[in-house]
């Protein structure tokens, strides 16, 4: 062997094996995101499901995620509270989170679902340069999220088609919205893996006769729909009254009636499909913004970015964006509190004996934005 | 004893006078009353229910045209901008800007008075809201403004401009009151 081949090959070698340090060290972070954050229910915790009950063949895969059950045994209505439809909005799942760690019903029942596109949580989205957890501080020391992709994993689900035809009203959106849940309702019992994921849960808002169904969102800052409670015209008047009462304590919300012909949107689809009244609630994050700077855990944390900034004195955004201030997770967590608990209160108003939705437990925006949200996690 | 009675009968006729007046004075503006988006925002039902809990006969339709226009005494125009709104409706934002075009012409045209009422605050100005809301201020008779969407002034301006009253409220619930005002 001559001395340039065996200068070759010692470099083929040297190369290989750095090349299969880095995949392993690659492929050992992403199995890490394959870890659900642990949770900590409150003591009025009933029962813990799993969305196969409501489609047995997301049995034991990444769609099978968790459904918390609060049920107080006393007649009343039945809730749902979805959090993580989009794992890369973190005030959808730490919403979801705060609810299931702190809430006690005394009437009625509610199903929380922190992770409603679990395979979401188990990667990042490609080229966003995301960071993959954030932290907060919780009574007992440091929590860490897991930060991930608007859509479910491809490992879960691949390839995307070229053109996305829902189902079953045939619209047609971009390929890559196969895997957005939020675009699957009412889904299918064998459709591809995120219709599974979808019909499961629009069985359950059917079989459990769900009276207020609440699915929590993130936006970028300056994109139109954003700080807003989005409704099904079958609960107008509802979302009104919620919107003005709302207003009084100080809080803003757009009320964005649903498009009767945009399909696939759970604001839409359990609307028409069941007897809930559904809820699509937004607040404002900047980390999805296209006008954001650097990416980074402090920027989903605190959502402070001097290029908004500057886009709020041009008049881009949509919001009221103070650079000392930012967009909080604090904010965002109490916005989507409030207008959850504002709803409900709304409902009881003129719900019969029976019908209502009664707990306690969960804080107001005030008492977040004063004590942040470590006091309400363990 | 005289001048006593003669004063008391004095203040008694000015006060006749005075509420009489009051209690006769014609309304700034007449019911029915059709209420229209022009934005398709769903701030319009908003409104609706205000009218609705101010007790003034009324009528919502978000995509009136000039047909809806039929036994109306006031237009109440709401301005706001919503993708949503217009896909809910099913028209484009080049669609709506003519319909309201056409609506506030028509209303013009049969001396029926329009109202802008604004109550999106900052989510419904700048961009494409604010070309409604100066399609409705051409027209406006008078004006209630959420005031966090008079921050940059723009309804003053058209206020001072167009000489028409402006009344400014805190919240969207306090918008009641000065409608049911022009009411009575």
């Amino acid at each position: 062997m001559s001395v340039l081949m065996k200068k070759n090959i010692i470099q083929t070698i040297i190369i290989l094996t750095a090349v299969l340090v880095i995949d392993i060290i690659a492929a050992l972070d992403l199995i890490k995101m394959h870890h659900p954050d642990k949770l900590y229910p409150s003591d009025g915790l009933s029962e813990i499901q799993y969305l196969s009950n409501y489609n047995s063949r997301l049995k034991g895969g990444n769609g099978d995620t968790e459904i918390y059950v609060f049920d107080s045994g006393k007649p009343g209505a039945s809730i749902l509270l979805l959090g993580g439809t989009h794992p890369n909005e973190p005030a959808s799942f730490l919403t979801a989170a705060l609810v299931l760690e702190n809430i006690q019903v005394s009437t009625g029942r509610i199903f929380v679902i922190p992770r409603a596109c679990n395979s979401g949580f188990t990667c990042t989205d490609p080229f966003e340069g995301c960071p993959e957890y954030y932290h907060i501080q919780s009574k007992y020391g440091e929590r860490r999220f897991r930060f991930g992709s608007r859509v479910s994993n491809p490992l879960d689900q691949w390839p995307d088609p070229l053109v996305y035809s829902h189902f079953p009203s045939g619209q047609k959106l971009s390929g890559f919205e196969t895997r957005n849940l939020n675009r699957a309702y009412p889904g299918r019992e064998n459709g591809s893996f995120t219709e599974k994921v979808a019909y499961a849960i629009m069985e359950l808002l059917k079989k459990e006769k769900i009276t207020l169904a609440f699915d929590l969102h993130e936006a970028a800052p300056e994109i139109p729909i954003i700080n807003a409670i989005v409704y099904h015209e079958k609960c107008e008047e509802l979302a009104l009254m919620a919107v003005m009462n709302l207003e009084m304590k100080g809080l803003n919300y757009a009320p964005e009636l649903s498009p009767i012909n945009f399909h696939g949107l759970s604001h839409r689809e359990w609307g028409d499909y069941t007897d809930a009244y559904p809820f699509l609630m937004e607040t404002s994050n900047p980390i999805q913004g296209r006008l954001r700077g650097k990416t980074n855990e402090d920027l989903i944390r605190y959502g402070k970015s001097i290029q908004y900034q500057q886009a709020q004195e041009t008049g881009a955004l949509r919001i009221v964006y103070k650079a000392d201030t930012g967009e909080p997770l604090e904010r965002r967590v109490g916005r989507h509190l409030q207008g959850f608990k504002e709803i409900i209160s709304v409902y009881n108003e003129t719900a019969d004996t029976g019908q209502m939705f009664e707990f306690s437990g969960l804080p107001e925006y005030d008492e977040i934005m004063t004590n942040g949200l470590k006091e309400y996690f363990q | 004893m005289r001048k006593k009675l003669m004063k008391t009968a004095l203040v008694v006729i000015s006060l006749t006078i005075f509420a009489t007046t009051v209690l006769l004075a014609e309304p700034l503006f007449q019911a029915p009353v059709l209420i229209s988006s022009a934005g398709q925002s769903a701030d319009v039902k908003l409104v609706g229910m205000l009218a609705k809990r101010a007790q003034i006969e009324n009528i919502v339709e978000l995509i009136a045209t000039e047909k809806n226009l039929d036994g109306i005494k006031t237009l109440i125009v709401v301005p706001g901008f919503s993708s949503k709104g217009l896909g809910a409706a099913g028209v484009s934002a080049a669609d709506e800007i003519n319909r309201v075009k056409a609506l506030l012409a028509a209303a013009n045209e049969q001396n029926i008075p329009v109202v802008l009422v604004h109550i999106g605050g900052n989510a419904r100005r700048y961009g494409q809201s604010d070309q409604f809301i100066e399609e409705v201020a051409q027209y406006a008779k008078a004006m209630i403004v959420v005031e966090q969407g008079n921050e940059d002034q723009l309804f003053t301006k058209i206020a001072s401009e167009k000489n028409i009253p402006l009344t400014l409220v805190p919240k969207i619930v306090a918008a009641g009151e000065p409608l049911k005002n022009f009411f009575k």
